[in-house]
């Protein structure tokens, strides 16, 4: 079975411009996140990927097709772009039974696959309601909606967190998920916002300047450190002299006592340090690594 | 307490296992969503005013010429003159209705999840000028085929009449398609580079408009009328004037481009007489070779349908 998407040395130059140059990488099954700042070429991989753009040179291939030369690949792909495509005139089930004839559904079909994704996407109340009355929350999941209604193998989600407040943020992510987990389709997910992509997805692919700098499954890149972060209630300071009595570096940081390269023999000398300095234990453990050093690692 | 009656179940996300019909759904669809969006159907009621008002003001000249036909020594018009008669309406619905095809899909995005499904861009929009010519030829049809049904019932010997005008109907519709494909072409082609409907309309109307007096100063010329006194005695002698620009007027002629459309319909019925309002321009057009009338309808028709792809094939989403 061919990966979902595939670049082979792939590169789409803009005049002088390198948008992307000669990257591999591929997208299997599950929730992929496409990492990078504004400018690294994931948009130009996205419409690569989607048929909308050329390459210069090599190939952006869609289940083993290439969507630029043949459309037709292009009927089990869904499509979340991060700017607005909703009309607002229009209620949202005669959109999406719309969306899903266009992406080939008969008419028949393509209502009740409308009123089912509308229900799964928590939208089944509003459906009636012109999409113009929806609050963002709400036009964001009619949006995924209809990048689901011809149920895809595979969607391609632009930002889809964007302009999204906290409560929203998290309810769309959890839908996300469960696109991801429970209804088994796989996912593209392009953002900018690491934590969005840490709490959701099984791969990445680090993209910077036009260059695949990073690739590989979220949890290689998030594993412990050697730091210990060790939360008390109170007498921080008791506690940081009493792992140096034991020869221990500590430092504070915040409201937590902060042991850098601590070896497995130094957690006895720590729980000793905490008995003698009186300090009330909340919480200790080894930090892991967040997708944001990556980027920190690459600037340095 | 009353006992549950029944129990709702959640049956989960269910995959599709259905028929998927490709591109040619796709165009169907969106072919399918122009007409509706042209006749405002499944839209508010404002929507529905434009196409309901044309619909009978092309029927109204239809229906009453069909009565009045029946009264003996009455001029009616017949199927060369109708076109021009509604021409005006045509234009009109065209400047409202073509925008409101292509502008909405552009500036709300939507153009954006149309590109990625699989049609291409071609197929977006030939569907789009599909749909806007079979509402505009529909209606046109419509009231050719009332024109004709109200000819036969007013003449004596009604068989008579079919036998004898029989090749009106082929021609009419000939003529129809004529129409009908150049009201819909410029007006969509416009459509196509601003995302305002207001904008659009206004350029399309002031185009077809504009082009009417610039043609008319041009190319033609009314009678004069001059008072002549011999002999103590005033007559009045009427004598053609020459138009300014002499021989080329049959050119300038060309440049009234609502007209563009009847210029041909006068060659798919020839020998009849012109009963429209703006015959002047017939006529003078007349006296240029056939190819060049037709010749020009082409460019006009197929000039902004290639300028309406160009522009689409350009669009970044």
């Amino acid at each position: 079975m061919p990966p979902l998407l595939e670049a082979k040395e792939l590169s789409k130059h803009y005049g002088s411009t390198i948008a992307l140059d000669s990257v591999d990488f591929q997208v299997v099954e599950g929730i992929t996140g496409l990492l990078g700042p504004n400018g690294a070429g994931k948009s130009t991989a996205i419409k690569l990927f989607l048929g909308l753009l050329r390459p210069t040179s090599g190939s952006a291939e869609l289940m083993g097709q290439r969507p630029y030369e043949s459309v037709e690949s292009r009927a089990r792909l869904g499509y979340m772009p991060e700017h607005d495509c909703l009309p607002p005139a229009v209620a949202a089930s005669e959109f999406l039974t719309h969306m899903a004839q266009v992406s080939g559904l008969p008419p028949a079909q393509a209502r009740t696959r409308a009123a089912d994704t509308l229900r799964h996407v928590g939208l089944d109340e509003e459906r009636y309601r012109p999409i113009g009355e929806y609050s963002t929350g709400m036009k964001q999941r009619a949006k995924l909606a209809q990048a689901l209604v011809h149920d895809p193998v595979l969607v391609l989600l632009d930002e889809p967190t964007s302009g999204l407040d906290p409560g929203g943020r998290e309810e769309m992510l959890e839908l996300i998920r469960r696109t991801g987990s429970e209804f088994g389709i796989s996912i593209l997910l392009s953002s900018h916002l690491m934590g969005d992509v840490e709490s959701i997805c099984d791969r990445i692919i680090v993209l910077d300047a036009g260059l695949v700098t990073e690739q590989g499954e979220v949890s290689s890149f998030t594993g412990e450190t050697e730091t210990i972060y060790i939360d008390v209630d109170e007498r921080r300071d008791e506690l940081v002299a009493a792992l140096i009595d034991r020869g221990i570096e500590a430092t504070t940081d915040g409201f937590s006592v902060v042991v850098q390269k601590a070896s497995d023999e130094q957690y006895d000398l720590i729980r000793d340090a905490v008995v003698d300095a009186q300090a009330r234990l909340r919480r200790m453990a080894p930090r892991r690594h967040g997708l944001a050093d990556i980027f920190r690692s690459n600037a340095e | 307490m009353t006992e549950a009656q029944g129990e709702v179940f959640d049956l989960g996300y269910r995959r599709y296992e259905g028929p998927r019909e490709g591109r040619m759904r796709a165009r169907k669809a969106l072919w399918v969503n122009g007409v509706r969006t042209a006749l405002g159907i499944g839209r508010p009621l404002g929507a529905k005013v434009i196409p309901a008002f044309l619909f009978i003001a092309v029927m109204i000249p239809a229906v009453i010429v069909s009565m009045v036909a029946t009264q003996p020594n009455v001029d009616v018009i017949r199927h060369d003159g109708y076109y021009q008669i509604v021409s005006m309406i045509l234009i009109l619905f065209s400047a409202i209705i073509a925008p409101e095809l292509l502008c909405p899909d552009r500036r709300d995005g939507v153009i954006s999840l149309y590109l990625v499904r699989p049609m291409t861009t071609t197929d977006y929009v030939a569907a789009r000028w599909m749909a806007f010519l079979t509402v505009t030829l529909g209606i046109v049809l419509a009231g050719q085929i009332v024109l004709f049904v109200g000819l036969v019932l007013a003449a004596t010997e009604p068989l008579e009449y079919m036998k004898d005008n029989w090749l009106d109907v082929p021609r009419f519709m000939l003529a129809g398609l004529v129409v009908a494909a150049f009201t819909t072409a410029i007006p969509l082609a416009v459509s196509a580079f601003t995302t305002r409907r207001a904008y659009a309309t206004s350029i399309i109307m002031g185009l077809f408009i504009i082009s009417l007096p610039v043609a008319g100063i041009l190319s033609l010329c009314g009678e004069d009328e001059t008072v002549a006194v011999q002999g103590g005695k005033e007559t009045v002698v009427t004598q053609k004037c020459e138009p300014a620009t002499g021989d080329a007027a049959k050119w300038y002629a060309l440049l009234a481009v609502g007209q563009v459309p009847s210029f041909v319909n006068d060659l798919i019925f020839p020998g009849q007489t012109d009963e429209g309002i703006f015959k002047e321009f017939s006529l003078v057009v007349a006296e240029l070779p056939d190819a060049v009338p037709i010749g020009w309808y082409l460019i006009l028709t197929i000039g902004p349908g290639l300028a309406l792809l160009w522009r689409y094939r350009r669009i970044s989403v």
